[in-house]
């Protein structure tokens, strides 16, 4: 099987930055898994030592250490994907997996074969068709990054440039970097992957750091269950990212850029290629950018299946080859990121509104938003709604009002429940739904705003199943680093499994809340901080159900 | 990464427990403490290891700081306000250490098992943690068919703080150990899951030496474990090379019964070699010289005396020299030799029997 072309592979990739995944994935494409010799080659040819290896490549879902293991269909059991079938579905095709939730929750059921997805609701009406653009904008709300998304042609160079695409480029560079930082400083934009972090202060902070190259990284590993924007950013308008990640170069002064895109999104891959080829050729990659001294390289990387890989330092270590548990922390990545040099991570959504506001002026992007929330926030908006989708919203915006614009509820249901920041932020339900679309409403309820996806659940929805299969994911996802989380997702789950734990209620409370509070205050990173506001928010609306189900 | 780093600064001081205290720039707070006699509990932690941040049981208050910080991660910084005792940091190092009890077989293990064994069951104990609480799947397969006679691979009993990975790595730089897949699912593997002895692993035990829990266990030591006796704690040097490891041999009434690395040993710093730690069956063998031999009349080697043998010796070695000249000698000093004896071996050759051909086996 293995022939001597692994040499070759690697040779051509040895000398490039961060070639551990491409060089796995090539190996893993050629031969349909990773081979034993493969990865003694691959060992061998980048200098990790073997054992290293062999553990960082069973870190990842996808990558398959048994011969036929990449043509296996893949099915999406996410929590939306779940409602829709995907059980019988994983029985109903031969050899099928389950994989965590995929993107695909406005489009169900996404089943990855090799490096094409197909979607359908059973085995026989699986079919390949584009992920869904955005529905129609709600009424009077200015969009920013889906301003252009719905024209045609709008992923190709042509269609991009239509209507001012990389004119914020062009402006910037009659600029200083400083202009471009104080922009972004003074509009308000804070990360959009989750932790709002204020972007301003982010690329400052490593125009500021000392060491060179300085890096920056598009964080599209969007792997939380129910969020699915940056797929349609980048399927429908890739270069939007691109530019926004030229102009952060231009601004801190990085010389070399990645894309880190999750393995599920392979035709998102192909979109980002041929952007990136486009915007090389055109002068707005690679040295000498529309004519200045500035350069920048931009390269995309594919993950292969880690929820942790969305973690930014988890990511960098991914990037770097390394086995991806999170850093600990500080230092930050601003300053010892890729490689231990300074570094921006942003997230997908948050380049995507850099060039606008560019163009268009800090007082523009603040001025999107309602009351004190500056700019707008895409909301990925699935579960039992009549037209789920990814909707861009005003910070501030009510939640209900999202939910009725989007058809509300099926005819004859009312709402039990929606998650918040995909599953991270657990659930909201009765009076506590009352609540704006930015952190400080949300927050006053226990929970977060995130990356914004959002999974109605109404009425016919056992409350005590969904917890289940959220605490699954995050049992699965766990990356096992640290004690509270990596054994506390696995007590959780099996206590909404009813497969283990007491039989009484109030023990059992006492157990679940204990090792929820120790999770969330003593976990390494956010994954186990999150995880237990699924248990918290079950126990704090649905004790009847919990109760219920400690008896059973 | 560890430890000071020898710059003198002045006046950094935080406040630990009320206390205000001086540290150096790059300190951790748990490094403070320990100096101070905080007792700061730690699983993952091993003073020679980068700091890793995995148990959480160092957690300290930090004013400012909504949760717990892991102390061994976290730089002092000047002004701090830290504390490390308090009804919230008992609470979630008792929870944890139950959590962790959950997932193995036992907390008991033989004290032979190594030197760090007794860990998880001492903090155990110090908080009176439930060991019966968060019942559940336990971690870890245990890689009971590694037919090596040194090392046991019991991980039923592992808690997944990466000691061994970190030590094989860091310490010994043989990379054999790793982890495989990932949350409640990971494994401590080598290469391909497979046996020790097909690994980069060298046996130089220090994977075991610094496991918590008897997981990774002293498989020499523990066929002791009915040996009846108390074990007696020897402080030595070990006999095998000029490099001078310092160990501990423990005894049960004049019988050895394992071998501990001194972790203050100032030439190995608690590391050993497989000779150094398991290679110690010698020392009361049946076939071991305990005194000199030379040949008799008829051929036949028979005891003697120092004196004796070494009459011979230079006899032998003069008519050598008479017969074929001073350069038909070569000497090799032996590796086990330190400096000072080698020192003299070739100080011996070249002004006793007049050659330079002298080398020692370390190089030969």
């Amino acid at each position: 099987m293995t022939g001597s072309n692994e040499q070759v592979i690697i040779d051509r990739w040895k000398d490039e930055p961060a070639p551990l995944l491409p060089v796995l994935q090539e190996l893993h494409d050629r031969d349909g898994y990773l081979s034993e010799e493969a990865l003694h080659a691959v060992a061998v040819g980048l200098r990790i030592p073997i054992a290293d290896l062999f553990g960082t490549v069973t870190f990842y879902h996808h990558f398959s250490r048994e011969p036929g293991g990449l043509a296996a269909s893949r099915v999406c059991t996410g929590p939306v994907c779940k409602m829709k079938g995907a059980d019988a579905l994983v029985a109903a095709l031969e050899g099928a997996t389950p994989m965590p939730c995929s993107g695909r929750c406005d489009d169900p059921i996404p089943v990855l074969q090799g490096h094409d997805t197909l979607v359908g609701l059973s085995a026989d009406t699986l079919e390949s068709r584009p992920s869904p653009l955005p529905p129609t904008a709600l009424t009077g709300v200015e969009e920013c990054v889906f301003a252009h998304i719905r024209e045609p042609g709008r992923a190709s160079l042509s269609g991009y440039e239509k209507t001012g695409g990389y004119e914020g480029l062009r402006e910037a560079l009659e600029k200083t970097p400083e202009d471009i930082l104080q922009v972004m400083s003074d509009s308000g934009l804070a990360g959009r992957g989750g932790a709002g972090f204020p972007t301003g202060v982010k690329w400052k902070a490593v125009a500021d750091a000392e060491g060179h190259p300085k890096t920056i990284v598009c964080n599209a590993d969007e792997g939380e269950p129910g969020c699915f924007k940056d797929r349609c950013l980048m399927d429908y308008d890739p270069h939007a990212i691109v530019e926004g990640m030229v102009l952060a170069a231009y601004a801190t002064g990085a010389t070399r850029g990645f894309i880190y895109l999750r393995y599920e999104y392979p035709e998102t891959e192909r979109v980002l290629d041929q952007a990136l080829a486009e915007a090389h050729a055109a002068g707005f990659l690679g040295t000498n950018i529309l004519g200045s001294d500035f350069e920048f390289d931009l390269y995309v990387r594919r993950g292969a299946g880690a929820y942790i890989c969305g973690e930014e330092t988890s990511l960098l270590n991914s990037l770097e080859g390394k086995h991806p548990f999170p850093r600990n922390r500080p230092p930050y990545p601003v300053t010892h990121g890729f490689e231990d040099l300074p570094t921006v991570v942003n997230n997908v959504e948050t380049l995507a509104s850099v060039a606008p506001i560019v163009r268009r002026g800090a007082e523009w992007y603040k001025s999107l938003g309602r009351g004190e929330q500056a700019g707008t926030k895409v909301i990925s908006l699935s579960g039992d709604v009549v037209r789920p989708g990814n909707y861009e919203v005003p910070l501030g915006f009510p939640l209900l009002e999202l939910i009725q614009w989007a058809g509300g509820v099926p005819e004859g249901r009312s709402i039990q429940a929606v998650t918040m920041a995909g599953l991270s932020g657990g659930f909201l339900a009765g009076d506590d739904m009352d609540v704006t679309l930015d952190e400080p409403s949300i927050r006053s309820k226990g929970s977060f705003l995130g990356a914004g996806g959002i999974m109605v659940f109404d009425d016919s929805r056992d409350m005590i199943e969904v917890s289940h299969q959220a605490m699954e994911f995050f049992a699965h996802e766990s990356c096992g680093k640290c004690f509270p989380c990596r054994i506390g997702t696995q007590r959780l789950m099996e206590r909404l499994a009813g497969k283990a734990g007491p039989k009484d209620l109030e023990p059992w409370i006492d157990e679940v809340a204990d090792l929820g509070k120790t999770m969330m205050e003593t976990s390494a990173c956010g994954l186990g901080v999150a995880a237990p506001l699924i248990t918290n928010s079950l126990l704090k609306y649905f004790p009847e159900q919990v109760s219920d189900h400690v008896k059973r | 990464m560890t430890g000071t780093n020898g710059r003198a600064h002045e006046n950094l001081t935080f406040i630990l427990d009320g206390e205000e205290v001086p540290f150096a720039d790059g300190e951790t707070i748990y490094e403070v403490s320990e100096r101070h006699q905080r007792e700061i509990p730690t699983l993952c932690y091993d003073p020679r290891l980068d700091p890793f941040g995995g148990c959480r049981m160092c957690i300290v208050e930090v004013e400012g700081a909504r949760n717990p910080v892991a102390s061994c991660t976290t730089k002092a910084a000047s002004g701090m306000k830290v504390k490390t005792k308090g009804g919230r940091l008992e609470m979630h190092r008792r929870v944890l250490l139950e959590m962790v009890a959950s997932e193995n077989r036992t907390v008991d293990v033989d004290e032979l098992s190594g030197y760090a064994s007794q860990e998880l069951g001492t903090l155990v104990d110090r908080y009176d943690a439930r060991t019966d609480r968060f019942q559940g799947r336990q971690s870890g397969t245990s890689h009971g068919d590694d037919p090596n006679p040194f090392i046991l691979r019991d991980y039923e009993n592992c808690i997944s703080c990466y000691r061994c990975v970190r030590v094989c790595a860091e310490q010994e730089g043989d990379y054999a150990i790793s982890v495989m897949n990932r949350g409640f699912a990971t494994q401590i593997t080598t290469e391909f899951n497979g046996l020790l002895k097909d690994s980069a692993c060298t046996f130089c035990g220090q994977c075991v030496q610094t496991c918590p829990t008897g997981a990774l266990a002293d498989l020499k030591a523990l066929a002791n474990a009915d040996v009846p006796g108390t074990t007696e704690k020897t402080r030595t040097i070990c006999t095998y090379c000029g490099v001078g490891c310092s160990i501990d041999i423990l005894t049960r009434d004049d019988e050895i019964v394992g071998v501990l690395p001194a972790m203050d040993g100032p030439a190995n710093n608690g590391a050993l070699c497989i000779k150094g730690q398991y290679a110690y069956d010698f020392v009361g063998h049946r076939d071991r010289l305990t005194t000199p031999f030379v040949k008799g009349e008829d051929g036949q080697l028979r005891p003697s005396t120092w004196d004796e043998a070494l009459d011979r010796a230079a006899e032998g070695l003069g008519k050598v020299v008479e017969e074929h000249g001073r350069h038909s000698l070569y000497a090799i000093a032996s590796g086990r030799a330190p400096n000072e004896a080698a020192y003299v071996m070739q100080k011996f050759v070249r002004a006793g029997l007049g050659t330079n051909y002298i080398d020692n086996c370390s190089r030969a």
